[in-house]
């Protein structure tokens, strides 16, 4: 299969059309307060998708249980930048081909007595295709040495770390205004990027929402810049039957430069007139 | 005014209507409170429904795709049938819509989908074959499972999931909370939906115009 020659065999799990594997960014744990990341690293077939924590208007995200021995606790799934995958009326929002979702782990001082740790996971993912979609659930392990001194990484590990970590949605710089303005049928996201917007003017602009049924994911964003920044016109989810009091989530930009870069964005939202006021 | 009413009204062909729609989505969309949209299909065992006949009675739309793993999830722990029993046997109108486009997951011929419904018991009023996406566009269904749920009055009163549970296991059935049984216990005792819309969870519609 297409499979094998992809990827090299003893590289993971397989799971439908891929495979994910449990992996340490280094080999080995300092007891007491330490913190280390581990992550999920999925491989894909081509044109064979994994979800984001949002999944936008078909599927569903990854979801792990871990088991773990007393001594280590596990947090929250990492998220990167998703992207859009467009089939017609319907928008997703998820990885293809590979994604590692890192998770941090933090170890406590009564781990110090034993030698190793084995962390355990469970883990369900959907995988999905334009034409279907195949749920699975799997079992992945991993041991780690319990060690005094820290361990060194493989160049190899070391570097899938720092990618997965490039490509998370970072704080937008502090001198960056965003607004919303809650109009009848829109939202409108409007920014104001001071000099940034100058000498980096905004190409494109997408926003992927952290809630579900606040926007319709199907419909184009507008964006329309200025010199100042720019303003991105959302259209409203028709299951959003409630005002919302911020919009929550991951607003790319993309300049011609720099390329494209995430930010995590939570805007309190205004109501109308203001944003009549920003057209104009 | 509806994408129905536009069609008839200019006799446009439905797939320009379907491009206005889009354009002017205000008017044509299946939104909690709004009208329902009209509809005409043609039933697997070869009648046609059309939904402004219903008035009067509680409509439920079930958008379905028989190789989806959230729709089987519904129809091997016999969940699906048995809300259909339950609620056709309450005087509710409750319709199955394929918008599988041919040689797309879940496109069924008339009678391979009159064979599944008898293999799985299952007993809607119809089930309405939609290989054109026509009533899946019009309501703009999004997943299947994706149920609407329609007042006597022909107004929408429910939009989105199934239940509260979006996995693909049979385990999560029991323990769900039913938002379509939940938005019919409650409009019949005269109260307002509390749970009006919600996201749908499963697999995306497959439409003849979705990339691949």
């Amino acid at each position: 299969m297409l499979l094998g020659a992809l990827i090299a065999p003893g590289a993971g799990t397989p799971i439908p059309h891929g495979t994910v594997e449990l992996i340490a960014e280094k080999q080995g744990i300092i007891a007491a307060g330490h913190t280390f990341d581990v992550g999920l690293r999925f491989q894909l077939e081509k044109g064979w998708h994994v979800y984001w924590i949002n999944p936008g208007d078909s599927g569903e995200p990854a979801r792990v249980e871990w088991h773990l021995p007393s001594g280590l606790s596990a947090g929250a799934i990492e998220w990167p930048t998703p992207r859009r995958l467009d089939s017609g009326s319907i928008v997703d929002y998820g990885y293809e081909e590979a994604v590692l979702l890192i998770v941090p782990m933090r170890a406590d001082g009564s781990l110090a007595g034993q030698s190793k740790a084995q962390i355990g996971a469970d883990v369900r993912v959907l995988v999905c295709s334009q034409e279907m979609c195949i749920p699975s659930k799997v079992e992945l392990s991993l041991a780690l040495p319990i060690q005094s001194q820290p361990a060194l990484a493989d160049a190899r590990k070391t570097e899938m770390f720092a990618n997965a970590r490039k490509s998370l949605p970072r704080p937008p710089p502090g001198n960056w205004k965003f607004s919303v303005a809650d109009g009848n049928e829109s939202f409108v996201l409007a920014a104001t990027l001071g000099h940034d917007s100058a000498v980096h003017p905004i190409t494109q602009a997408i926003f992927f929402p952290l809630a579900e049924s606040q926007i319709e994911n199907a419909a184009p964003q507008k964006l329309e810049t200025s010199a100042a920044g720019f303003r991105l016109t959302l259209r409203k989810s028709d299951r959003l039957l409630k005002p919302i009091e911020r919009l929550r989530g991951v607003l790319v930009l993309s300049s011609s430069p720099l390329g494209n870069q995430g930010y995590l964005i939570d805007v309190p939202v205004s109501k109308a007139g203001g944003a009549r006021h920003a057209v104009q | 005014m509806k994408c129905s009413t536009l069609s008839s009204m200019f006799r446009l062909p439905m797939f320009v209507v379907l491009v206005l729609c889009a354009a002017l989505s205000q008017i044509c969309a299946a939104k909690v409170g709004a009208t329902a949209p009209d509809f005409t299909g043609t039933a697997s065992n070869g009648k046609t429904f059309r939904l402004a006949d219903y008035r009067g009675k509680f409509v439920v739309l079930e958008w379905h795709n028989n190789g989806c793993p959230y729709v089987r999830k519904q129809y091997n722990s016999g969940n699906m049938e048995r809300l259909q029993k339950q609620w056709t046997g309450q005087g509710v109108v409750w319709f199955t819509i394929l918008s599988s486009a041919p040689g797309k997951q879940g496109y069924m011929t008339a009678s391979e989908e009159n064979e599944y419904l008898a293999k799985m018991q299952a007993s809607p009023t119809a089930a309405l074959l939609d290989p054109t996406g026509e009533i899946g566009h019009l309501y703009d269904a999004k997943t299947s499972p994706h149920m609407f749920v329609i007042n006597p009055q022909g107004v929408v009163i429910y939009d989105g999931a199934i239940d509260d549970k979006p996995t693909t296991e049979l385990s999560d059935v029991p323990g769900a909370t039913n938002y379509v049984s939940l938005a019919l216990e409650q409009a019949m005792a005269g109260k307002q939906v509390e749970t009006a819309a919600t996201r749908p969870y499963g697999c995306s519609v497959k439409y003849s115009d979705s990339t691949h």
